[in-house]
C-alpha cells in the first residue's frame, strides 16, 4: 500500500496523519494545483457539493448517499474548514482524494479557506490543539492560494431518471426515495421576469425553435457552446462580467478584502434589482437581472454556489438561473438544517443542456437566446449520528454579561 | 534569562512569517520568557506600544476577517497590560476625550441626563454610545478619540443610563429595557434640540455594549430614530451565552471587592483582575463607577469599619438589578437580525454564537468581527481596534458615498 493510500485510509477512519505526511501532501497537492486554471473545467457527470466546515461524520454520509470516490466525480465548492471539529481530516481527507485521483475530484477555494478566517473560526486552533505546533496550519494556508476559484462543468444532460420517465428536477430523500420529480416546463427560464414562453420546443426536441438560429447540442458536440454551469463559492463581481475574466485574475495569494476575487468568495444573491451592499461586510448582493444577464452573455444555463446556509439543503432562485447547494447538516452541530448535494447527469443522445430558443422581452425585442437548464438531481441527507467522542468540551459559560 | 537564550528567543522570533500565530495561550509557552523583558521596559510603554500594533494593522480594518488581521504582528502577545509597580494610577478627566459633558434637563420628568459629546463637523456621522450595566459613558473615552483620529468629521455621544454615571431621575431603579431604550431616544433627542439639529440629523450609528447592545437592537427594532440610522452595532453580548451567564452572575458580583481606599486602587483593581486590560482606559473610566461615601451624618445610620476603611464604593448596586437582566437579554438575537440598517456585532476572544445568530450569519445577514487578545471590555482594551472596524462599517453604510455598479435595465437604456 502506498504512502499516500495508507493516509487515505488513516483519514477515512477520521485519524490524523502525523506531520511529515502532512507536508508531503500538501507538497503534492500544490504541484497538482498550480497546473488548474482559475476556472476549473470539469465534465458532467458531477456531483456539486456545498460548505462542509469540518463535519467530517457528515462528509462520510455525504460520501454514503453519493457514491465514494473515485466511483463518483465530485466537486466541492469550498469551505472544508472551521466551526466543526474535525476541520483538519475533513480537508486533508479531501486534499489526499485530489492528489490520488486529480480527475474525479475538483477542489475549489470558500472563503474560509484564507488565514485571516481560519484563525478565527476555529481551524488554526483545531491544528495548534492536534499537533502542537502551527505547521500543519501553515502547510494547509498554502494550499488554500492555489485552490481554484471555480469551475465550469460542460456536458451536462438536460434530464435526471430514466427514459421513461424523464425529469428536469429530481429531489432524492436520506434514504434514496424520490420526494419530487418535476416535469421540464418549456416556458423558458423567465429572462428579465417578462419573456414571452417559446411556442414550441417541447421536452424532447433537439434544437432550437425558429428564430434563434441556434441548434442545440446535434450530434452531442460537448463544450461551453453547449451552455455550461459555472460553480463558485460565493457568486458573481461587478468587476467580473465574463468567465473569462475570472481566469485573467492572480488567484495564488491571501483572499483580498476586496476585488474580484473577494467578490467571488463572498457574495450572495438577493431579491433585489441590480447590486447591493451586502451586510457581510465583503463581497455585494446581485439580483436576478444580474444573474440572468452574466449567464446569457457567458453561454451559462446555471450558476451553483454555496456559502449560504439553506434549511431545506438546497434553493434554486431566479427562475432556476442560480442554486445555493449547502452539504453541512445540522450545521455546527445545533442548527437543525438538512443537506444536499447536486448531481448533475451526463447528455444522453446529444440533447445537452444548451438547447436555444430566442425569447423576447415583453416590449416584444428579442433579447437574446435562452438555454434550459440541466437535469438537477437533489441529494438530500441529514447528519450523521454523532459521534462525540474527540469533541472539545463544551465552551466554558461567559463570565461576563453586565 | 542569559544574552544567548534571549538572541536565541529574538531570532526565532524573526523567523515568524507575517501572519501567523493568534495568541493563544497553549503555544504561548515558549515565548513566555520574552515578556520578563518586555516589563521590564518603562511603564507608558503601553500605549505606545498599541498605537504602534493599530498602525500596522490599519490596511485591514473592515474585512469581516479583519480581527485575524492583528496577527500580522506579534507585537499582541506581549503587550499585556499587566499592572507595573512603576505604573500609573492617577485618574484622567474626561475632556482629553470629548469637547463637552452635558446635563440635559427633560422637563416632563424632570430628569437630568448626563452624556459626554463631540460634536460632528462637515456633515460626519455621530456614533451613539450606550454603556453596559455598572459602567458609564467614559468606558468609550479612548474609543472615542480613536474614532476621531480615523475620521475627524465624526461626533461621538456617549450617554451616562439610567442609574449610572451622573444621571439622576426620579427613579433611578427602574433599569427595565423599556425605560432605558426610551432613556436613550431622549438622550439623542434632546442632544438634537441643544445642538440645533432641528434641520437635518446627522447620520447615526448606535453602538451598545452588552446590556447596552440589548438597548441598541431594541431602539433600532423600534424604530424611535427613524431613518437617520445608517446601523448599530453590538459589542460583546450574544442573548445565548448572556442568559446562561446569568445563572453565575450573583457569584461573580460577589467576588468583587465592596469598596476602594481610593480611586487609585479602583483602577489597580480593575487592571490587576483584568477587568480592564488597558490601564489607561481604566485610569479614564473607572473613576466614574465609583463615589466616595462621606462620613456619616446624622441622619444615617452609623456606617461600618469597611465602609470607613474603604470609603469608595460602587456607584451603581448590581445585584439590585437583577429583576431586569432576563429583560434586557431575551429576544436579543431576534431584534439584532430584524431591525432595519446595516448590522455589526463585535465579540471579544472567541464567537459565542446562539442558534439564531449562527445561522444569520452563515446566511449573510450581519457582519461578525471577533477579536482575540481583548476582554468583555473590548472597547476599552482595544479602542484602536475597535475604531477602525467601526469606520469601516461607517463607511460601508454610508448612504451618500454609495455607489453601487449599475444595474442591467440601466445598461440597456
Amino acid at each position: 500500500m502506498s504512502d499516500l493510500d495508507h493516509a487515505i485510509s488513516l483519514l477515512r477512519s477520521c485519524k490524523p496523519i502525523p506531520e511529515p505526511a502532512v507536508r508531503e501532501l500538501c507538497y503534492k497537492a500544490r504541484e497538482l494545483l498550480i497546473e488548474e486554471s482559475n476556472v476549473q473545467l470539469v465534465d458532467a457527470p458531477v456531483t456539486i457539493c456545498g460548505d462542509i466546515h469540518g463535519q467530517f461524520h457528515d462528509l462520510m454520509e455525504l460520501f454514503r448517499v453519493g457514491g465514494d470516490v473515485p466511483e463518483t466525480n465530485y466537486l466541492f465548492m469550498g469551505d472544508f474548514v472551521d466551526r466543526g471539529f474535525y476541520s483538519l481530516e475533513s480537508f486533508l481527507l479531501l486534499l489526499s482524494l485530489k492528489v490520488r485521483y486529480p480527475d474525479r475530484i475538483t477542489l475549489i477555494r470558500g472563503n474560509h479557506e484564507s488565514r485571516q478566517i481560519t484563525t478565527v473560526y476555529g481551524f488554526y486552533d483545531e491544528c495548534l490543539r492536534k499537533y502542537g505546533s502551527a505547521n500543519v496550519w501553515r502547510y494547509c494556508c498554502e494550499v488554500f492560494d492555489y485552490l481554484a476559484l471555480g469551475a465550469l462543468v460542460v456536458g451536462a444532460g438536460s434530464f435526471v431518471g430514466d427514459e421513461s420517465e424523464e425529469c428536469e428536477v429530481e429531489v432524492v430523500g436520506a434514504g434514496g426515495d424520490v420526494v419530487t420529480r418535476l416535469k421540464r416546463r418549456d416556458d423558458g427560464a423567465g429572462l428579465m421576469n417578462a419573456v414571452n414562453p417559446p411556442q414550441e420546443g417541447d421536452g424532447g426536441t433537439v434544437g432550437g425553435p425558429p428564430g434563434s438560429g441556434a441548434s442545440g447540442s446535434s450530434g452531442g458536440t460537448r463544450g461551453v457552446n453547449n451552455g455550461a454551469v459555472l460553480c463558485v463559492h460565493g457568486g458573481l463581481s461587478p468587476l467580473v462580467d465574463s468567465v473569462d475574466k475570472i481566469r485573467l485574475l492572480d488567484r495564488k495569494q491571501e483572499v483580498p478584502h476586496e476585488g474580484a476575487m473577494c467578490d467571488l468568495l463572498w457574495s450572495d444573491p438577493d431579491e433585489i434589482d441590480g447590486w447591493g451592499l451586502s451586510p457581510r461586510g465583503a463581497g455585494f448582493l446581485f439580483g436576478a437581472d444580474i444573474v440572468k444577464h452574466f449567464n446569457h452573455l457567458n453561454n451559462l444555463t446555471l450558476i451553483a454556489r454555496a456559502h449560504q446556509l439553506v434549511m431545506e439543503g438546497f434553493k434554486e432562485m431566479f427562475d432556476s438561473s442560480i442554486v445555493t447547494v449547502w452539504s453541512a447538516p445540522n450545521y455546527c452541530y445545533r442548527c437543525g438544517n438538512v443537506a444536499a448535494i447536486l448531481e448533475l447527469g451526463e447528455e444522453r443522445n446529444g440533447s445537452g443542456a444548451g438547447i436555444q430558443w430566442s425569447a423576447t422581452t415583453g416590449r416584444g425585442q428579442t433579447f437574446g437566446v435562452v438555454r434550459r437548464g440541466p437535469g438537477r438531481r437533489y441529494r438530500v441527507f441529514e447528519a450523521a449520528p454523532q459521534d462525540s467522542r474527540g469533541m472539545p468540551a463544551k465552551k466554558p459559560v461567559a463570565d461576563y454579561f453586565l | 534569562m542569559s544574552d544567548l537564550q534571549r538572541s536565541f528567543q529574538k531570532s526565532k522570533l524573526a523567523q515568524f512569517p507575517p501572519e501567523p500565530p493568534m495568541p493563544l495561550n497553549s503555544h504561548l509557552g515558549a515565548l513566555d520568557e520574552v515578556d520578563d523583558e518586555q516589563e521590564e521596559e518603562e511603564e507608558g510603554q503601553y500605549d505606545m506600544e498599541e498605537e504602534n500594533d493599530l498602525d500596522s494593522r490599519t490596511e485591514t480594518p473592515s474585512s469581516p476577517c479583519s480581527s485575524a488581521s492583528s496577527t500580522s504582528t506579534i507585537r499582541p502577545l506581549f503587550a499585556r497590560p499587566e499592572p507595573r509597580k512603576k505604573a500609573s494610577l492617577e485618574p484622567l478627566p474626561w475632556n482629553q476625550y470629548f469637547s463637552s459633558s452635558l446635563y440635559l434637563l427633560h422637563e416632563p420628568t424632570s430628569a437630568v441626563y448626563h452624556a459626554y459629546l463631540t460634536s460632528p463637523s462637515n456633515s460626519g456621522p455621530l456614533f451613539v454610545m450606550h454603556h453596559g450595566a455598572g459602567s458609564s459613558g467614559l468606558s468609550f473615552a479612548l474609543l472615542a478619540s480613536e474614532i476621531r483620529k480615523l475620521l475627524p468629521a465624526a461626533g461621538i455621544l456617549s450617554l451616562d443610563s439610567r442609574g449610572h454615571g451622573e444621571t439622576k431621575t426620579p427613579n433611578d431603579e427602574d433599569l427595565s429595557l423599556p425605560t432605558l431604550s426610551q432613556d436613550f431616544v431622549t438622550v439623542v433627542e434632546l442632544v438634537k434640540e441643544k445642538c440645533g439639529w432641528s434641520g437635518k440629523m446627522p447620520d447615526l450609528v448606535l453602538v451598545g455594549h452588552s446590556l447596552g447592545g440589548a438597548v441598541v437592537a431594541d431602539v433600532a427594532m423600534e424604530g424611535k430614530l427613524g431613518g437617520s440610522v445608517l446601523g448599530y452595532v453590538v459589542l460583546d453580548v450574544v442573548e445565548g451565552s448572556a442568559m446562561d451567564a446569568l445563572q453565575s452572575m450573583q457569584t461573580y458580583l460577589s467576588t468583587r471587592p465592596s469598596g476602594f481606599t481610593s480611586l487609585a486602587q479602583g483602577i489597580e483593581w480593575h487592571t490587576r483582575s483584568r477587568t480592564i486590560r488597558n490601564p489607561t482606559s481604566a485610569r479614564i473610566s473607572v473613576p466614574a463607577l465609583l463615589h466616595h461615601h462621606h462620613h456619616p451624618s446624622p441622619d444615617q445610620p452609623p456606617s461600618s469599619e469597611s465602609t470607613q476603611q474603604r470609603p469608595w464604593r460602587w456607584r451603581t448596586d448590581l445585584s439590585k438589578t437583577q429583576p431586569f437582566w432576563s429583560g434586557w437579554f431575551v429576544g436579543l438575537s431576534k431584534k439584532f437580525l430584524a431591525a432595519r440598517g446595516g448590522k455589526l456585532l463585535i465579540l471579544a476572544g472567541t464567537d459565542r454564537l446562539d442558534r439564531e445568530l449562527i445561522i444569520g450569519q452563515m446566511q449573510g445577514k450581519y457582519q461578525l468581527v471577533v477579536l482575540p487578545e481583548v476582554g468583555h471590555f473590548l472597547h476599552e482594551d482595544a479602542p484602536g481596534k475597535v475604531a477602525g472596524v467601526l469606520v469601516e462599517f461607517y463607511k460601508r453604510n454610508d448612504r451618500s458615498a454609495l455607489v453601487l455598479p449599475p444595474k442591467v435595465s440601466e445598461m440597456y437604456k
